[in-house]
């Protein structure tokens, strides 16, 4: 039996330094390998003072929940180097002692969570690019108002080179990193998926128009100068796109890689030449929803929308065409016989739960479970957490007779 | 707001053998009913004697003053990571606010991993007193004013 002495530690600012974070299984995991590579775990905690906290690995976000236990945990190591135990009449010589360091009575909790991305759209507001008016302009410049709204297709302004005293400030992707509790990965792709480019290290939306522009010339060049959409060189096509129309080659590159992959490849040892791999499906995909984008209120009859898409996208890529694509965009609406389409992007839906539901029964009050699952992607996680909110915020109706299952808000009787 | 969590592992300052076999050989999370209380200025202060039977698995039992705790080892329901905080330009700072200088400057705050933890001690039960003499030594020369102060209450 042997005991060793413990002791308060002799360091005061060492007080309230120490949290205890609960870790999940994948975050064990992760951090267990970064020190057995010694290498940096990557995990960030994010948010204004404000905001709930998450933390963030490499490609996952988390929320922190600050748990209160009943008991204090101390946490006990040796003396620090230099922290000599004073014992007065020298016996503790050779006995062990060990320092209470700090004492803690709560425990952070994580728990994985849908990253905030809905704040790059505030942040960005009235930062839109527009192909037609932003060529000339070399710096990070933008015209317009600073106001303008959201999928207005009018360019405001000239070349102003003046900032406007509404002060629209631009924003870099640094910025971005600090303000938006995410991952660095989920930040990507949500940059990705909200279409914004960075043109001179600022983020600047591109306008839906402008994109439906872009991806419709790089079409008609692929078929025009006969190239094949699984390996064109993207030198040829951004060269091709800046002199015949006019668009940027750092913005017509951009816009390669969010529709498709662009590969170094040595063509017989001379200088390499890129190509692009195009994603078909997903162009084919922005071009239906550019025409889509304009019956937000007015309904188009579904047949007339598919032949003005397939006109669109032109012969050689129609065969990718299917209205499956668009889930989640788009609300049919009956006679069944010859149903219409309004534009209705889940993207443009409030992030948090109960006013999603609330205001897509509004929209409708009441939804079959496989038209309603695409809108609710963004707020849930899995499938699990859906069929929770589901069960929180809907009434389930029907489902034995095999017409499927119908939700309605649970308010109404 | 940013704050970094970086690791800082470095394995040099090791707890006595018994200690560091529990589940970190830096770092052991003690649990107890309530908190240390302690009044006036508690720097360097001796709060008791923390002894490992090894019977079986450790037994380990914990002497303040006249008072002595049995406790056991638990695997943590999930694991812990400690974390650190380091702030290396406000140490003027939190030293002069005293022990709520936490609130301090949050410019430079960073988070370091000082360990991973899966078992802890947990002492849940009550006290049990120890007359004066039971434990000849294990207090080896009360030098702690607090605790001789204890001392004579009981």
């Amino acid at each position: 039996m042997t005991g060793c002495e413990v002791r308060f530690g002799a360091d005061r600012s060492d007080n309230g330094s120490f949290r205890l974070l609960e870790l999940p299984p994948d975050l064990l995991k992760l951090i267990e390998t970064s020190i057995e590579n010694s290498t940096s775990p990557n995990l960030t905690i994010k948010g204004h003072p404000t905001d709930d906290a998450v933390l963030c690995t490499q490609n996952k976000t988390y929320t922190l929940r600050s748990v209160v236990l009943s008991n204090s945990i101390c946490i006990v190591t040796a003396p620090e180097y230099g922290e000599e135990v004073n014992d007065g009449d020298g016996e503790g010589e050779g006995k062990e002692v060990v320092v209470i360091r700090d004492q803690v009575s709560e425990v952070l909790e994580v728990v994985p969570c849908v990253p905030k991305l809905d704040r790059l759209g505030g942040l960005l507001k009235g930062l839109e690019y527009d192909i037609d008016g932003d060529l000339e302009e070399g710096g990070p410049e933008w015209d317009g108002d600073g106001d303008v709204e959201m999928g207005s297709d009018e360019e405001v302004g000239g070349m102003s080179q003046v900032k406007k005293p509404s002060g629209v400030k631009k924003l870099t992707l640094e910025d971005a990193r600090r303000e938006i509790q995410a991952s660095e990965y989920e930040l990507e792709r949500g940059l990705r998926d909200r279409r914004i480019l960075q043109i001179n290290g600022t983020l600047r939306p591109l306008r839906p128009s402008s994109l439906t522009t872009i991806l419709t010339l790089l079409l008609n060049t692929l078929v025009s100068l006969s190239l094949p959409h699984s390996a064109a060189p993207v030198d040829e096509l951004t060269i091709t796109l800046l002199e015949e129309h006019e668009i940027r080659r750092e913005v017509c590159r951009q816009v390669m890689l969010w529709f498709g992959q662009i590969t170094p490849e040595r063509t017989t040892g001379e200088k390499k030449e890129e190509k692009w791999s195009m994603d078909v499906e997903s162009v084919v995909k922005e071009i239906g929803l550019g025409i889509l984008r304009n019956h937000k209120d007015e309904p188009i009859r579904q047949d007339l929308f598919l032949s003005k898409w397939r006109e669109e996208i032109g012969d050689t890529f129609s065969s990718s065409l299917s209205l499956s694509l668009l889930t989640g965009n788009y609300l049919s609406h009956p006679p069944l016989t010859s149903p219409s389409l309004t534009y209705f992007p889940s993207s443009s839906l409030p992030p948090d739960p109960s006013t999603r539901f609330s205001d897509l029964f509004l929209t409708r009050p009441r939804w079959r479970a496989e038209d309603l699952y695409p809108f609710l992607e963004g707020v849930a996680v899995d499938g699990k957490e859906r069929d929770k909110l589901l069960l929180k915020f809907a009434r389930a109706v029907g489902g034995g007779d095999g017409e499927g299952v119908w939700y309605s808000s649970r308010g109404k009787v | 707001m940013f704050i970094p969590i970086n690791l800082a592992l470095d394995g040099s300052n090791k707890l006595p053998s018994q200690l560091a076999k529990i589940s970190h050989d830096e770092l052991v999370l003690i649990e107890l009913q309530g908190r240390l209380e302690v009044e006036g200025d508690r720097t360097g202060q001796a709060v008791g004697k923390l002894t490992l039977e090894k019977v079986g698995s450790p037994k380990p039992t914990l002497l303040i003053g006249h008072h002595l705790l049995e406790g056991k080892t638990v695997t943590l329901p999930k694991p812990l990571a400690v974390l650190h905080r380091s702030r290396p330009n406000c140490q003027e700072t939190s030293d002069s606010q005293g022990e709520d200088g936490s609130q301090g400057s949050q410019e430079d705050v960073s988070y370091d991993i000082v360990a991973l933890v899966k078992r802890k001690i947990v002492f849940a039960k009550r006290p049990i007193p120890v007359t004066g003499g039971v434990q000849p030594g294990s207090m080896a020369g009360d030098r702690d004013k607090k605790e001789r102060k204890r001392a004579k209450i009981c």
